[in-house]
């Protein structure tokens, strides 16, 4: 679901930051769901919603940087914003190579933090319409033959079905057979569409 | 009885003694012409010399022999006898150079000559109407009559005595007496001696200038005999009961006078002598000649008193066996020299060691200190930083909440709505308050242990510790801070931990600045010591210095606003001040604070 509202994880282990922080974004209209952990965090995590972790460095248990790693491992769309206590270069330096949003110092300025959730919230929705489109397309070309995908590929390369047929050492006859399967399970009339339909799943899917 | 002449004799001592000889032959060439005039001329007759042992005089020692020197040139007419007389070293000189054939002495200076020049004894004499031979010499201790307190030996301790030479016969055989009676006569005792003739003993003692004389045996009564003296002027101390010898005697008795020939002297001549003695016939003066005592009783004496011949090593003695053994003596020379600069570099070493192992304790100890100094320190840095943690959080949640609250109400939410919220602000608001407070108090409640402390020591610590962040941030630091500051009654780490934070203020204050300086000057006067921390920096900002040692407050952008109010709560627990004003002419801050000296606590 692609089209669903964002969500702004709070993880702070002091609930009354962790409030503050819940209190300021719903003022301008966000969700926030607020962990007091970072297992609180995965537990609760719906990796379908475009999402950003606002996520304080020092925490009991897994530290705010682990968490940043295990939510790259999990090729998480959730954009991550550091909240600190006292700046600690050394670690902001690690969490912006790790890819973190921005590195804000408490006490931190609304605007700035408001800002940086709209970035990431957005970053987030578009990486998880990158990804919905892989996915798609992921199950379009698992309904093929081996030997469809190959013509498929080299449809696409542009080939005609006689240069089609001289690679794959196969008669012309056989890549047209090839070619009327895979229009028809992409539903398309011409090579222009099934060339469109492989390269952008989500445009005229049907399914 | 005879040893050959020319035979060497096996002595350990023999090179001591050749030297000796060589010593006396050159004592004998300076006296030679004296000693035997008559001795070079070697005409037939042939010449025997004949050296007498003189005690009283050369006349005396003549007459004495007289009677013998008259048989023995009746009795061996184809010798010619010359008579020589002389003290014991002159005699022993003689000897030495050859220049004698036979000596009459006394017995102790015979063992001398038996020890060293291989004399042999061929007679002894004998007084017919006296004791028997063994028993004829001894010596008499007198002193004068009048003095009724001297009775024996022992009375004379300490006192002055007067005795031919310390190798005179009479003084060693009293010498063995008195040390009976537990009295070293040169130790114990003054002695004085008077020389030869022995009648110089008594004269001495008439005289006053000893009160007691050692003189031969038979001497003093022969003197009065003479008329040299008084029959009752003079009583014998520690008289012992003599057997046959009509003289009162001190000490116990000796063999009379030996004949002695010397070891050159021909074996041949030697016997015709002896039995020329032997056959003798005792002339007016009852003397005559017996078998040769064995001497043991005069070996034994000299045995006890460690001399002549048993003197311990002389000095040349040792030199001499050191010549002999010279390469020996050079091999062990040059061990012993060796061994002493191998000593003495062992020693050295070992101090050096010692030295360098202090020394490297010392830097050690020094290290450790600076390490807990500087964790400390460092502790009390983390503990600021993790403060400021505890504080940011509530503050963060106030700003947070008020900033959401800002934007409802532009959003037009209704102030019920926020009431609840802004109740959650005061919530936060106390708890950063609670966390201030308890800092200071913290800081109040818990002094760190205020003991005297040397502020020299301590103030250069401090700007010793703050120098590689001086130099590396160009910054130089000028201090002026004198020997021998009074005592302070402070935690020394918290003084230390102010100098650095103002310190650290000066450099981050001066930043800017071209040329970097900072001044650190301390000094004592009315009874609290003042110490200034001056920086050459833009001075500070209008208003700020109200509010500089508030909590938070700072206008640096990463500081904690932490330093300066824990430091002025710090110098007041101390019972000082903090304060701080902007230099003249706008160049820069100066942070003064007193502490008290410790007289002025204990008045107080």
């Amino acid at each position: 679901m692609p089209d669903a509202a964002p969500v702004i994880y709070i993880v702070d282990d002091d609930p009354a930051v962790r409030d503050a922080v819940g209190f300021l974004v719903s003022s301008v209209g966000y969700e926030y769901v607020s962990c007091a952990s970072g297992k609180e965090l995965f537990d609760r995590l719906d990796a379908a919603r475009p999402c950003c972790i606002v996520l304080d460095v020092r925490l009991p248990g897994l530290s705010g940087l682990e968490i940043q790693r295990e939510l790259q491992s999990r090729n998480a769309t959730a954009g991550v914003i550091f909240i600190t206590g006292h700046g600690d270069i050394p670690k902001a330096v690690r969490a912006m190579r790790l890819g973190a949003v921005d590195f804000l110092e408490k006490p931190f300025d609304d605007q700035v933090l408001l800002d940086r959730i709209s970035d990431a919230l957005s970053a987030s929705g578009e990486a998880l319409a990158r990804n919905a489109k892989q996915r798609s397309l992921a199950r379009r070309l698992e309904g093929l033959t081996e030997r469809e995908r190959e013509v498929l590929a080299l449809v696409i390369a542009g080939k005609t079905s006689k240069a089609i047929a001289v690679d794959l050492d196969i008669s012309a006859k056989t890549v047209d057979n090839h070619r009327a399967n895979l229009m028809a399970k992409a539903g398309v009339n011409s090579v222009a569409q099934l060339i469109a339909w492989a390269q952008n799943p989500s445009d005229g899917d049907t399914g | 009885m005879y040893m050959p002449a020319g035979k060497v004799r096996r002595d350990p001592r023999s090179r001591a003694v050749r030297t000796k000889r060589t010593f006396a032959f050159i004592f004998a060439a300076a006296v030679g012409g004296l000693a035997s005039v008559g001795a070079a001329n070697g005409e037939p007759p042939a010449e025997v010399r004949i050296g007498v042992l003189a005690y009283r005089g050369a006349e005396s020692a003549d007459g004495a022999w007289q009677s013998t020197f008259d048989y023995l040139s009746a009795a061996l007419p184809q010798y010619r006898f010359t008579i020589t007389t002389g003290t014991a070293p002159f005699l022993t000189a003689a000897v030495a150079a050859h220049r004698l054939d036979f000596v009459i002495t006394n017995p102790g200076h015979f063992l001398e000559l038996k020890v060293d020049y291989s004399a042999s004894a061929l007679a002894t004499e004998e007084d017919l109407e006296g004791p028997p031979p063994a028993e004829a010499i001894g010596a008499t201790v007198f002193a004068p009559a009048a003095r009724a307190e001297l009775q024996t030996l022992s009375d004379l301790r300490s006192l002055r005595i007067a005795a031919a030479s310390p190798d005179a016969f009479g003084f060693r055989a009293a010498s063995r007496e008195f040390l009976d009676h537990g009295i070293d006569p040169l130790k114990n005792m003054t002695t004085d001696f008077v020389g030869f003739p022995v009648d110089e003993i008594v004269k001495a003692v008439r005289a006053g200038r000893a009160d007691a004389g050692i003189i031969r045996s038979c001497v003093l009564e022969r003197m009065v005999a003479e008329g040299a003296a008084r029959d009752e002027e003079f009583r014998v101390i520690g008289r012992k009961p003599s057997s046959d010898l009509r003289c009162q005697v001190s000490t116990r008795l000796y063999p009379g006078w030996p004949f002695v020939k010397v070891a050159q002297t021909s074996p041949a001549l030697a016997q015709q002598l002896s039995k020329a003695l032997f056959s003798m016939q005792p002339g007016a003066d009852e003397k005559a000649w017996v078998e040769p005592d064995d001497y043991a009783s005069v070996q034994d004496l000299y045995r006890t008193l460690k001399v002549g011949p048993y003197a311990p090593f002389t000095k040349l003695g040792l030199l001499d066996l050191i010549f002999e053994h010279r390469y020996w003596a050079a091999v062990v020379i040059m061990a012993a020299l060796w061994w002493l600069v191998h000593g003495v570099r062992v020693s050295y070493l070992v101090r050096q060691r010692t030295r360098e192992l202090q020394l490297a304790h010392e830097a050690a100890r020094l290290r450790g200190e600076q390490m807990e100094h500087t964790v400390r320190l460092s502790l009390m840095g983390e503990m600021a930083s993790s403060l400021a943690h505890e504080i940011n959080q509530p503050l963060a949640a106030i700003l947070t909440y008020a900033r959401g609250c800002e934007r409802r109400i532009a959003g037009g939410a209704d102030a019920d709505s926020l009431r609840e919220v802004v109740g959650r602000i005061a919530v936060q608001a106390e708890r950063a308050g609670d966390i201030v407070r308890r800092m200071r108090e913290f800081v109040r409640k818990n002094p760190a242990p205020q003991v005297p402390i040397d502020p020299t020591a301590a103030l250069r610590d401090a700007v010793a510790l703050f120098e590689p962040t001086a130099a590396n941030a160009g910054l130089e630091v000028i201090a002026d801070i004198p020997d021998g500051l009074p005592k302070i009654r402070a935690d020394r780490l918290q003084i230390e931990e102010i100098v650095l934070n103002l310190l650290q203020n000066a450099l981050e204050a001066v930043a800017a600045q071209p040329d970097r300086k900072v001044w650190i000057v301390a000094a004592a006067a009315a009874g609290r010591l003042d110490i200034s921390v001056r920086d050459n920096g833009p001075g500070l900002a209008p208003g700020a210095a109200a509010r500089l040692f508030d909590p938070f407050f700072t206008t640096k952008s990463n500081g904690l606003g932490l330093g300066l109010s824990l430091s002025r709560t710090i110098v007041e627990a101390h019972g000082g001040q903090l304060s701080v004003a902007t230099n003249a002419a706008d160049t820069g801050a100066t942070f003064r604070f007193y502490l008290p000296l410790m007289e002025d606590v204990a008045r107080a």
